[in-house]
């Protein structure tokens, strides 16, 4: 036991060890924390809605209950969820596992050290989500002190039972499917997985406005069809049990359901020690192993042809960008979320004062085109600002980066070559911000052309401040690739610098009355882009010296 | 030919190479020995131009490495210590990119490429990703990259590390033939026979600064003649 429980904390100090994280980095987290704050209001406030809506509608029919199995059973599916990424890289992906297995751990030791960090990171949504919503029931169902002894033990044991039939159930697929032979695809298939995951939650939340309407519209459906809630509780017991229990604190029945649940927590939890020790080593041994691919003689005669230096160390750039499953999560896929959520937002909100494709498409019959293309403007600048390709340019070569020292290539080349790699990255947001613009929001061709033009322009200055900011303060230490976009100020230094620099153009342009017009105001955007790429430049040539040589110092 | 005069390096808090002077000429292998943290690796990192000299100058077959050093670059062909780097790239396209790099003409880069590979034997892997390859596999993959361009001047850091015995004596084969054909091989390594067996010179560095300068010859007639470099070397090496 003393044994499991060293490697357990070993594994959590380098899971979570701020050793070696610079002070901005620390700062990053301390404003990650400040950021959350006003978040968790949010949530706070919409399942406030949620659950008074439904409590109201359920409560003269005394079905409130279903209100808490209804919680559980969407807290299970979405543990549940949340488990498959990080046990599948933390069991199976993570860099340090070759190391402890020749040390003399039994597999369900290991299992358990590997569970630690991904089972407290569950205890992050369990906080933003289950807590929130057992207090809220707990206020509108005047809950006694019973009732929040109940809800803080149930709260505790809840992601247990999700976590270990997740993790039971990959074990078992990686044991027979042998998936780590594509390790890379099923990152790379978790990451749009996600991506998918975020849309499909935002469309179904935008199928309704308003969340006290959700609220009562899901009562209705409850007590509709009761017997089939009835059912799908059954399928989940620990969901039943707990509702059954924090709605009969006081009686003698909710307590012996509570020992139920704690029961029930307990051979499950025995079961994943089982089925850890069977299987873990089975899945796990030989994942380093790789796969070959097919060999070709042709193909790769093909392969063997000279190319400038330039777009060879672009293409490099993309192929790493697209090959590496964190690189192409967060830099491929986020390039497309903003867009592509704003055409949910656009197609999905009904109405209510939002965004909607009527209520835009009036909008912009009505007003001065420099506006539209102002308004244009300010989102791309948005929408490229956060895209992290070129924030990441220098610090996603690591500590490769002395490769780029001793071969005979100018500084000036590899970096534009970077340049390059972030401007094409942004070419993806940029067709969907042209669809969005075309398709549903209805501006004229002409707009979208001239929109385009400055856009171009746009992407250059916004990937080069990027770069810049990476050269400046780069991060080139780490060990795990995640590091380079978690908890990192460049991020958000990039975007303050490109809202103060184009927000001045835009505000500046937007309040003169002696430029308007849709031509006159385009030259006089173009005009000053094309400056700010100038000096982009000079400013690039200038980190380029300073920084080129020093940065793995 | 590589000439080093009176190069010095400091980190913050540290002298890792002092007032060092060295001449390397055309046609020899040269061994460059020192203990762990001596500043063997430094000094190959400021010849290669990865590390700014604080003093001093390096200069590559006439070429500075700070003032040209695009030219010096080109002249060199360098093995760094770690092979683990372009791990999303295939064997194929590291290959073709170091070759574009480098400018080797595509006929040139076609046959290099299939004979070095299939010397080194790991031709059938060229198709792969660097990222499934053994340790030994991806330091035969960064050699076969270094010789397409048939450089002047090779610096090899630990090279021997990981090779399998056919690929280490292939490798001290392509050194000596190398430097038979008049040009410069500059290695470092830990491994005390294989100095023994094919260094014209060596050079042992130890606190930043060159213990022992000269040939075997110089050495046994500076020690005693049946002192093994062994000895010679943990003589040398060893901090008051």
């Amino acid at each position: 036991m003393n044994k499991t429980w060293n490697l357990i904390r070993v594994m959590l100090k380098m899971q979570f060890s701020m050793a070696g994280k610079s002070s901005g980095e620390k700062i990053g987290y301390f404003f990650l924390f400040i950021f959350i704050i006003p978040f968790s209001f949010l949530i706070y406030f919409a399942m406030d809605g949620i659950i008074g809506g439904l409590y109201e509608v359920l409560e003269p029919l005394d079905n409130q209950s279903f209100i808490l199995g209804a919680l559980f059973i969407s807290m299970f599916g979405l543990f549940s969820f949340v488990s498959i990424g990080s046990i599948i890289s933390s069991f199976y992906f993570a860099e340090d596992i070759e190391a402890f297995i020749s040390l003399p751990y039994h597999p369900y030791q290991l299992m358990l050290g590997k569970s630690a960090a991904p089972f407290i990171t569950l205890y992050i949504t369990n906080a933003a989500v289950l807590g929130p919503g057992l207090l809220i029931y707990g206020f509108h169902s005047n809950g006694g002190i019973l009732y929040f002894i109940y809800a803080l033990l149930i709260w505790l044991v809840t992601p247990l039972i999700p976590f270990a039939l997740t993790a039971i159930i990959i074990m078992y697929l990686m044991r027979f499917l042998n998936l780590s032979k594509n390790k890379d695809r099923i990152k790379i298939f978790a990451g749009l997985l996600m991506f998918i995951f975020i849309i499909g939650f935002n469309i179904v939340l935008r199928l309704d406005t308003g969340s006290n309407q959700l609220g009562e519209n899901i009562g209705e459906l409850f007590i509709e069809r009761n017997a089939l809630l009835e059912m799908i509780t059954v399928l989940f017991p620990s969901a039943y049990l707990s509702s059954i229990s924090l709605t009969q604190p006081d009686s003698f029945l909710g307590f012996i359901y509570l020992l139920i649940l704690f029961a029930l927590s307990t051979l499950v939890f025995f079961f994943y020690l089982t089925a850890g020790q069977k299987l873990y080593f089975k899945g796990v041994l030989g994942l380093s192993a790789g796969s070959k691919n097919k060999w070709n003689e042709k193909k790769i005669a093909k392969q063997i042809k000279q190319n400038s230096i330039l777009y060879i160390s672009w293409l490099r750039e993309m192929k790493i960008m697209l090959r590496n499953p964190t690189f192409f999560t967060q830099i491929v896929v986020q390039s497309l979320v903003f867009p592509v959520l704003f055409i949910v937002i656009i197609m999905f909100d009904s109405g209510g004062g939002g965004f909607s494709a009527a209520g835009l498409n009036n909008m912009l019959a009505r007003t001065d085109p420099k506006f539209t293309i102002l308004a244009m403007l300010g989102f791309t600048v948005f929408a490229l600002g956060i895209n992290p390709a070129s924030i990441s340019s220098v610090s996603r070569e690591g500590k490769s980066w002395f490769n780029h020292l001793y071969m005979p290539v100018k500084p000036e080349t590899i970096i534009l070559s970077k340049v390059l790699a972030a401007f094409t990255i942004n070419l993806i947001t940029l067709v969907v911000i042209s669809i969005i613009a075309v398709g549903f929001a209805h501006i004229s061709i002409s707009i979208v052309v001239i929109w385009l033009i400055l856009s171009m322009l746009t992407n250059w200055i916004t990937s080069v401040i990027g770069i810049s900011l990476d050269l400046y303060m780069p991060n080139m230490k780490w060990t795990d690739e995640r590091e380079i976009f978690k908890g990192r100020m460049i991020g958000l230094l990039a975007l303050a610098a490109e809202v103060v620099i184009f927000g001045l153009v835009i505000l500046v342009l937007w309040k003169s009355s002696f430029i308007t017009g849709l031509w006159p105001s385009s030259v006089t955007l173009f005009l000053l882009l094309l400056m700010f790429t100038i000096s982009g430049h000079f400013l690039l040539k200038k980190m380029i010296q300073h920084r080129f040589f020093t940065l793995h110092i | 030919m590589i000439d080093i005069q009176n190069i010095s390096k400091q980190f913050p808090g540290t002298t890792a190479v002092r007032d060092l002077s060295l001449q390397v000429n055309d046609g020899q292998i040269f061994g460059f020995l020192g203990p762990n943290g001596a500043g063997k690796s430094t000094t190959i990192k400021m010849i290669t131009g990865i590390l700014p000299i604080d003093k001093g100058f390096i200069t590559i077959n006439g070429s500075d490495i700070t003032k040209n050093p695009l030219e010096a670059k080109q002249k060199i062909g360098y093995v760094p210590d770690r092979s683990d780097v372009f791990l999303r790239l295939k064997g194929i396209e590291y290959l073709n990119y170091i070759a574009d790099v480098y400018k080797v003409p595509t006929e040139v880069r076609k046959d290099k490429i299939e004979y070095f590979t299939k010397k080194f034997g790991i031709y059938g892997a060229l198709n792969d990703h660097i990222l499934t390859y053994s340790h030994g596999m991806r330091q035969k993959v960064v050699i076969c990259g270094v010789l397409l361009h048939d450089p002047d001047v090779w610096i090899l850091d630990e090279p021997l590390t990981g090779l399998d015995p056919k690929s280490s004596y292939i490798l001290k084969e392509m050194m000596r033939e190398h430097a038979d054909k008049g040009k410069t091989v500059f290695f470092s390594t830990h491994v005390l026979e294989v100095v023994e067996q094919l260094c014209d010179e060596v050079a042992i560095i130890n606190n930043g600064h060159i213990e022992f300068l000269g040939n075997m010859t110089d050495m046994k007639r500076e020690f005693k003649d049946d002192e093994s470099l062994e000895k010679v070397f943990l003589e040398l090496t060893q901090n008051e």
